[in-house]
């Protein structure tokens, strides 16, 4: 085997690898924040409403958990311009990993406000709080510190799987890799060398999510 | 007219039924114990006083208004309905202060400040001042207790209910419980108190009512009652219940 | 040239399934043995052993899938080894899957109490007959419904092994979407195929998980 390793050359195109790296933040963490919002509307909405919000809802959840991101992605991307509506590659991919976190975060939310005692809820109403005040003062936060842990895992399996937008062309983290293979021919470098730039993502970002956790819910 | 009064009231769930047709009216000022065995709908009853459960025959009224009518503002009504539950329900991420001081900032629109000092006033009626700014697991059973009764008369209700307040007490901590009530039954609150505390019930109820199979059985003057039951059911439940 | 969609094309799609399916099998038990010394490693009384099995959780479930598929197809042929679609794709199926199998079963495992172990002991059980006639048992009861529900993620991960050319499910819709032109159509037929998989095991994983609660 002749073969050196060449990291040099990896690490000299490490200005493409930043534009991927902040594209790759940009879509982790808007996803995120509208993820969230989908989740606690969507749950709220299955578990507390009508059956006319609750059915939809469950159609949406389990049509997107049970059909894969990347077709989910290529049917947003290439299929919907033929219906007249085209987005560019990064919009897409908002679009797509949005509506797809916000599925998974509904059925986790769900789990954590069904585990709020039936009780709370009527001390909350007997007291005269109307169901918005009891869900926003009694609920919301015990459930969300209950899901936080499955959540936050969640989030940064998101972020992990936001390299699929690299196959419709969005300049991430990942599609950067390729183009830097391709001026660079350094096939093993290039993808070790992203493959730990994504590790080293993932612990950050558990490492922030352990802090918020300490920050918001934990007392002092 | 009475302030609670109970009409020929019908409760099932499902097919069974646990309220068969009662009737009850309580006076402002009165102090009423209901007692009877478990399943004969004491609780139930009284969750029917606040609508938190929906009857399917009869009426219950409160000061006139009409609680099982579907038009009602349960919210309005609840402010002035105050509950105690057996399991405290408190609300576990809040500090005794904020448990307190939630319902009347949200619902009466009422200024922090003075619900602070709202909150300290109420926990001065019931002996935990130094608690306000404690976290419920922080307390004991008898404590979190007080700070629920607490929390329900910093509404300023009219009415208040009790669920079988002592029964999820240690024994050692049901007295200090029973202090604050009768101070409150001083006060001249109106009080329905579901409850096994049968000297309690002699010693600071006005009236006992006593329920067999979803009936009121019998009723009447508290400490003539229990010591002179006229119905069988009531003389082998107190029996049971006093050995 | 640009053909026409057919009922041809939906029937090619279906079958590119079975290579779907195959290769979720071949994931899952590849990824199953390796899940299982995994879960070992992990309830292992040995430190360095404990600690291995941490890491390689840690560093799988913390670099993506696509990652691995490309280092293995790509990144392998460096070294003059033609590296087939199917190999890198078993290779980096099964490592992924491991990590993902293992920590579900190191919970179950772990979700036995120790009274149970010590009551084994006690009875004279070596370490070995404990797993297999009292821990095993129980921690296998426990273990279906998440390891049902992770096949469906694991049917789904299959998707991904189109980009490096693996002829299955979404491959063979890119391919048809290239020869029809009709994306939208196309895509909406490879999903309905993924969900006619998926769904029926959600609702297993669901049906199991709830008489599992019913019976503890």
């Amino acid at each position: 085997m002749t073969y050196s390793f060449q990291f040099r050359d990896v690490f000299t195109a490490w200005e493409f690898l930043l534009d991927g790296l902040i594209l790759t933040l940009e879509l982790s963490l808007v996803t995120m924040v509208v993820g969230l919002l989908i989740g606690l509307a969507g749950a709220a909405g299955r578990v507390y409403g009508p059956s006319w919000i609750r059915r939809p809802v469950a159609v949406y959840v389990e049509t997107i958990r049970n059909t894969p991101l990347i077709v989910q992605l290529f049917l947003i991307f290439f299929g919907l311009p033929s219906a007249g509506i085209k987005f560019d590659a990064d919009t897409a991919a908002f679009i797509a990993l949005a509506i797809n976190l916000g599925a998974y975060s509904i059925e986790i939310i769900r789990a954590g406000l069904e585990a709020i005692p039936r009780s709370q809820i009527e001390a909350g109403q007997s007291l005269g709080l109307s169901g918005l005040q009891v869900f926003r003062h009694v609920i919301v936060f015990p459930a969300l510190k209950l899901i936080y842990p499955a959540l936050a895992s969640q989030f940064v399996l998101l972020m992990l799987a936001t390299s699929v937008v690299s196959q419709i062309s969005a300049q991430d983290l990942f599609h950067m890799a390729s183009i830097i293979q391709s001026r660079t021919f350094r096939d093993f470098e290039v993808y070790i060398l992203v493959a730990a730039a994504y590790l080293a993502l993932a612990m950050i970002f558990r490492l922030l999510f352990a802090g918020l956790y300490q920050l918001v819910f934990a007392r002092r | 007219m009475s302030l609670v009064e109970l009409s020929d009231v019908v409760k099932r769930y499902g097919t069974h039924t646990v309220l068969n047709g009662v009737s009850l009216n309580v006076e402002k000022g009165e102090i009423i114990a209901i007692i009877g065995r478990s399943g004969s709908g004491k609780s139930t009853l009284l969750r029917c006083v606040n609508g938190l459960e929906p009857i399917q025959g009869g009426t219950v009224t409160f000061d006139g208004t009409v609680v099982n009518d579907p038009a009602t503002d349960l919210r309005k009504l609840r402010q002035h309905v105050g509950i105690v539950f057996q399991s405290f329900n408190l609300f576990p991420h809040l500090s005794v202060e904020k448990n307190i001081t939630l319902a009347p900032k949200v619902v009466k629109h009422v200024p922090t400040a003075e619900a602070r000092q709202l909150a300290e006033a109420v926990l001065r009626k019931v002996g935990l001042a130094e608690k306000i700014d404690a976290y419920p697991d922080q307390l004991s059973g008898g404590q979190q207790q007080r700070v629920a009764i607490a929390r329900s008369l910093a509404m300023q209700p009219v009415v208040m209910l009790f669920d079988e307040i002592t029964s999820a007490l240690d024994p050692e901590l049901v007295g200090e419980v029973l202090k604050v009530l009768e101070e409150m039954a001083r006060d001249g609150m109106t009080m329905m108190l579901v409850t096994h505390e049968i000297g309690f019930a002699r010693k600071v109820a006005n009236r006992v009512v006593f329920m067999h199979e979803g009936r009121i059985w019998e009723q009447g003057p508290a400490a003539a009652t229990l010591a002179q039951p006229r119905t069988p059911e009531l003389e082998t439940f107190l029996s049971a219940v006093l050995h | 040239m640009i053909r026409e969609l057919s009922f041809i094309d939906v029937l090619y799609l279906i079958a590119a399934t079975r290579w779907t399916l195959a290769l979720t099998a071949i994931a899952f038990v590849g990824g199953g043995l390796v899940g299982l010394t995994i879960a070992l490693l992990r309830v292992s009384a040995v430190a360095p052993l404990r600690w291995l099995g941490t890491v390689y959780v840690l560093v799988v479930q913390g670099t993506p899938l696509l990652a691995w598929l490309f280092v293995f197809f790509f990144g392998l042929s460096i070294f003059g080894f033609t590296v087939s679609p199917w190999i890198a794709a078993a290779a980096s199926y099964s490592i992924y899957a491991g990590a993902f199998l293992g920590e579900i079963w190191r919970g179950c495992l772990q979700a036995i109490p120790r009274t149970q172990w010590e009551a084994g002991a006690s009875l004279g059980l070596g370490l070995a007959q404990q797993l297999r006639y009292i821990i095993v048992p129980q921690a296998l009861r426990l273990a279906i419904p998440p390891t049902v529900g992770f096949l469906v993620q694991l049917i789904k991960n299959t998707s991904l092994a189109a980009v490096i050319g693996f002829i299955e499910l979404t491959r063979e819709g890119q391919l048809t979407t290239a020869t029809t032109f009709r994306p939208f159509t196309v895509y909406l037929i490879v999903a309905a195929i993924y969900f006619a998989l998926c769904f029926p095991l959600t609702q297993v994983a669901r049906r199991l998980e709830r008489r599992l609660h019913v019976a503890r």
